[in-house]
Formats: structure tokens, sequence, C-alpha cells
């Protein structure tokens, strides 16, 4: 029986904007109900995260091309390991497996094992004319001018607290201006007494050109070597741990690639 | 009024009480804390909460649906602090109101009442913002050792009465067939029905064998209650109703095991007590391991296993995220119960409390045949009627804060 049939349910939230012929729209919505998140579990073959924003996401579309790219927390979902070939274990794994070993040796079985830090290289599922590898990087300083905001929106997809290990969290970020957009989608891992992820993928447009660029940039390092980095000067330790914003300087880039796109 | 209800008073205006009386109200709730066994006893009729997260507003909400202390008797699953912005004030005033009431609240550890969590997750940071020192924080963290880690409810009704009140949608309204027993009521934030399940016939014909249970001692001869539900366990035809912050242990097949633990100390990182907060149920077969390294899984057979051995009829559990606000698994043999609604000011999630009727309150409604007293059929004991309100967020205007509208920046 399902219970809970008789929930009222929510209203699509979207809102959207088109400029130059780019639409680009947003959804937020509250965490997935349990039926939609057991039907998500059986296509993805992995538990999602315990806060798993299903109904969210961030597209660009240009109607004309028929290019699109799209965030969705399913789509970055399928993208996380499903072997547990890349499984990582939280700090007190070793101790609390050695001590365990003792009562209950019989117990041995991981169940399903997957990468429960939901790491994810997702850069967006595209449609239309594909990008391809280049050597033209985001134009910082056309960003960095206090240009109008037209359009602004930040949409969390997922989030896991990883049974209080830290925390996993992939979000999106956009913001529109006249002549030129930017999104930020970015996978950030803190696993507490391990280590440090961010992956940022960036897709900028300049309307007049129509170019797209497409920005992915992963860095990564262990737990105490970032600890030590941040010791040194005097900030509030515990709360730039939960700001990636103020991570990325003391952590290493450990993959990166750039691609671009000039459509018709 | 007594300094004790002044400070009920300030705490539910979500003002913190200075630190000379945190400190006295620590060492009193301790006084009485350290009288509960780990397994308290307690009495229904009682609502059941989940976590709360110091989601101070929310809190103010749950006592609203759900009636105030001590017209209510509450029990608390833990995970008071941590995450929300008011874990202070939520926490102290549980606290207040168990030194004023300890018959009517009570409140069991999660595994956020701990030093090591409180120091990542919030609870340190905030006390120190607020009080400028550690000392307050450490008060409250003595008073973590002290708290049960489990509870038993006995003298649950197996059946409702019917709430006299509207349907919010009339299209799917039914009333209790004659006879019949109401064994399950949703009801929303303002007592309407969302929903109603009646207690389908029991016709003999439950083929569920017990097999997980074969190798222990206790057959389906075996005496009820070991330990469950103390005196009087026979006529209970509910059979009691365990309530713990996380779930089961390998370690503990039987109530009386959590009785002998030492239980005040930190929450260790292994072992029965770190169990008991920290593990979920799981769609599996026996035990399992999580993928994380460290933690249990456990499925419906270890459940319905340790139910029958304990003479339980539910375990009423929280620890987990549930958009609906509650949620049943395995035949309804246990349920998770979540009272942070829009956790972390975000989810959007519902949030639910579990009331439980009081026994005595349908007696001259025989649910059974005389001969069935004392007799468990193979599905063990029937279950208690559960009534679910669910709620949502407190509005905006009562935590005195605009809405949050994500402000526009020039990330790179």
């Amino acid at each position: 029986m399902d219970i809970t049939a008789h929930f009222p349910l929510q209203a699509d939230a979207g809102q959207s904007v088109t400029q130059s012929g780019f639409t680009i729209t947003t959804h937020k919505l509250p965490i997935l109900k349990a039926g939609p998140i057991e039907q998500m579990t059986a296509q993805l073959g992995i538990t999602p995260p315990e806060m798993i924003f299903g109904d969210n996401g961030v597209t660009i579309e240009h109607k004309q091309s028929g290019w699109s790219i799209g965030f969705s927390a399913f789509d970055a979902l399928d993208r996380v390991d499903k072997t547990g070939g890349s499984m990582l274990k939280v700090a007190y794994s070793s101790e609390w497996q050695k001590n365990r070993q003792h009562v209950h040796e019989d117990i041995k079985e991981v169940v399903k094992p997957f990468d429960w830090s939901y790491s994810t290289d997702f850069k967006g599922t595209t449609t239309g004319p594909p990008l391809s590898p280049s050597d033209a990087e985001i134009p910082l300083h056309l960003l960095t001018r206090p240009d109008p905001i037209i359009f602004f929106d930040e949409v969390v997809l997922y989030e896991d607290e990883l049974a209080d290990n830290g925390i996993a969290m992939l979000s999106c970020k956009i913001r529109v201006m006249p002549a030129r957009l930017l999104l930020l989608s970015r996978f950030f891992l803190r696993l507490d007494g391990v280590l440090f992820r961010i992956r940022d993928t960036r897709v900028f447009v300049e309307f007049a050109t129509r170019q797209v660029i497409r920005e992915y940039v992963a860095r990564e390092d262990t737990y105490d070597k970032v600890k030590s980095k941040l010791a040194v000067g005097r900030a509030d330790v515990p709360a730039v741990m939960r700001d990636p914003n103020q991570l990325v300087p003391h952590m290493p880039v450990v993959d990166r690639s750039l691609e671009s796109l000039t459509l018709p | 009024m007594s300094d004790l209800d002044k400070a009920i008073e300030q705490l539910r205006h979500c003002r913190p009480i200075p630190e000379v009386q945190v400190r006295e109200l620590c060492l009193k709730a301790r006084e009485i804390l350290i009288e509960e066994g780990n397994v308290v006893h307690v009495d229904a009729p009682v609502t059941i909460c989940g976590d709360i997260h110091g989601q101070f507003h929310d809190l103010m909400e749950l006592f609203r649906v759900g009636g105030d202390v001590p017209e209510t008797s509450y029990l608390f699953m833990g995970d008071f602090v941590d995450r929300g912005f008011y874990s202070l004030e939520s926490f102290l005033l549980l606290l207040c109101l168990k030194v004023r009431y300890p018959d009517r609240i009570t409140l069991i550890r999660g595994n956020h009442e701990s030093r090591q969590i409180t120091t990542v997750y919030g609870f340190y940071d905030e006390c120190l913002r607020k009080y400028g020192s550690a000392n307050v924080w450490r008060y409250c963290c003595e008073v973590f050792d002290h708290l049960a880690l489990a509870a038993l409810v006995t003298g649950a009704a197996t059946s409702l009465e019917p709430t006299p009140a509207d349907w919010v949608d009339t299209a799917v309204a039914t009333d209790p067939s004659p006879g019949a027993e109401l064994e399950l009521e949703i009801l929303n934030a303002d007592g309407q029905i969302l929903s109603r399940y009646q207690r389908p016939q029991q016709d003999g014909t439950d083929s569920e064998s017990l097999a997980p249970c074969a190798p222990s001692s206790v057959g389906h001869s075996g005496p009820p209650g070991s330990g469950a539900a103390g005196s009087g366990a026979a006529t209970q035809q509910g059979g009691a109703i365990f309530c713990v912050h996380g779930g089961l242990s390998p370690l503990i097949d039987s109530i009386d095991k959590i009785r002998l633990l030492d239980r005040k100390q930190e929450v260790p990182h292994e072992g029965a007590m770190c169990d008991l907060l920290w593990s979920d149920p799981d769609d599996i077969d026996g035990w399992g391991l999580s993928p994380r390294g460290a933690g249990f899984l456990f499925g419906g057979d270890i459940v319905k296993c340790f139910n029958y051995r304990n003479d339980i009829s539910l375990i009423a559990r929280a620890h987990q995220l549930v958009m609906e606000g509650f949620k049943e698994m395995f035949d309804s043999r246990i349920v998770t119960v979540w009272s942070a609604p829009n956790y972390c000011y975000r989810c959007g999630n519902v949030a639910a409390i579990l009331e439980l009727g009081e026994d005595g309150s349908n007696a001259g409604f025989a649910p059974r045949s005389n001969g069935d007293v004392g007799r468990k059929s193979d599905r063990g004991r029937m279950g208690p009627g559960r009534r679910y309100r669910v709620f949502e967020a407190a509005p905006q205007v009562a935590r005195g804060m605009p809405a949050k509208k994500p402000a526009a920046d020039y990330f790179l």
C-alpha cells in the first residue's frame, strides 16, 4: 500500500529567461519522494544520495541551432562509479573493521559497493553540435566587470552528509549578463580525515559570437595537507573547510580540459 | 513563576538563557537522567518524534501540531542539535521541559549528541558564538553522556479512535467499516485527515516463516516478553514499541543486552552503543556492511526476528531523512520518523510525528476473541495503531527573518 499517495504535489517552480536566442531555464523543487527515489535507484543501480533534488536542473538552449546543455542529478549520478572500484573508506574504517572482526567475522559482505562519495566528473548533457577540444580560455576579464546580472540562480542537484563523515554536494550556479553568461557546476567533497575534492565545470557563452567554452578543472588533496595549509593563516578553519571557494587556492589541479564550439 | 518556568518562557521565544543558568539546568538534568535506565520505559499514550537538528521554529511548530508539554507526552529520538541555526535554544528548551516534567518528556541519544560530531556540524561553533566560550557546549556534552540509548513504549492500543475531523480530499474519504480496526491515520498540520487504513482481517493463513530465528533457543512457544514488556506482557495485545535513534546491532539480540551497556561515555566508534545510534535498515537479507566501510545495515529478516524474540510489534527510529516525514518498512515492523521539515532550510521535505494511543481508550472494544489472549500469531504481535501528523516548516514570519532568495553574485 502506498500510504503517502494522498500527499499534495508541489507545482513546478521553473523560471526562465531568453537572451540573444539562448534560453536559460532553472528548476528548483523539493527532494524526491519515496516513489521516485525507488525508481531512480532501479535506473541508476546505486542508492541515490540522501538529499536528492531529482527534479532540479539547469539548461541552456539555443533553439536556432538545436544545441543545448543540461545539468541534472540523474545524469551526474549516472557517471558515479557503480562498481566500488574507486571506493573510499571513512577515516575510522580500519579501526572499526579491526575491532569488529573479533565479534562478527561472519558479516563480511559490503552491501552493494559503489562510490558512495558520489564523486562525478559530469560536464553536462549536450544535444546538437558537439564541443571539441580547444585552447580558447574563458575570458575572465569580461566576467569580472560589474555588468548587470539579468538572471541569477543557484540550484542544488544532490547532497549527502556521508553519514556524518563530511559532505558531498553537486550544485549549479548561473548568471546571465546582457552580452554573455557563465554557468558553474561544482562537485565538492570533504571526507573528514581523508581528502578534499573539487570538480568544476564552467560553461561560458558569448552571445554576439555564439561561442561556447567549456572548462573542466578537478582539484584534489589529502585532508591533512589542506588542513595544515589552512592552519598557517588566521582563518576560521572549520568554516573554511565548508566553503569550496576558500579551499580552491589550497588545492592542486589534478585534471583540466578545455572545449569550445561556435554555433551557427 | 519559578526560575525554571521563566527559563522555559525565555527559551520559547528563542532567547538563550545565561551561562550560570545553563550550568544549573544541566546539573539538574543529569540528576534526572542518571536515574533512567539505558532503555527507558514509557507508557502510551505518547507522541514519538525524530530528528530536530536545531530547527527551533519548526520544533515550535511541532508542539503546535502535536500539543504542548505536559498535556502531550513526548518521546524524542535524538539529534536535537547540529545543522540548524538554533541547536542551543532547541536543546535547552527540551532539557528544561525534561527537568520540569520528567515523566512527560523522554529524550534519548542520537549520534549527533556527541563531542566529536558537534565540533564538526555546528553546535560547538554555535555555543562559542553565543556565549564566547565553550563552557555551555561542555555542560551540554556531559548531559549527552547521560541520555538513555533507547525506549520501550508499552500499553499502546492496536487500533485508533477515528479522529472526528474533515478530510482534505473528500473524494477519498472513507469511514471505517463497522467492527473493523483503524490501523493508521495520516493527518495534516491542521488536524485534517489525509488518509486512513483499516487493519486487514487476519485469516490465519499467514505463511511467513520465522526461519531466521530458528537457530536460537526461542521458538514459537517461547515465553513472550523476554525483557521486552516487563510485567503484564501476556495481557498486552499489541506488544511493545522499541524506540532507538539508528537501529539494531549484531551484538544486541535481546533488549536486556542494551541494559548491560555502560552508556555514560562519548559515543564510541564501534560496538553495540555505536550501532544503536548509527545503523540503518536496508532492503537486504541479514546483516551487511555499509559501503562506507563503517557501520551496519540490517534487513527485514533481522527486524522480524528481533521483534519476535523481544515481543516488539514495531521499531520506531529516526536518523534518516525521508521526504514524507515517515517511512514504514518490512510490513510495518519498523518506521523511520523524521521531524525536521525543510531540512537544512532547503530540502523541502515535510516532517512527521507518530502518535500512539492508550490501550485503555478502547477497552470495551475487544479486538480479538478471548482464546487469543497471550497467543502470538505467525505475524508476531499486532502492531500499534499509528496516527501520523505531518507538518511543514514554520512560516517565515514566525522566524522573524525574511525569505531566503539567492543573492546574485559575480562568481567565477
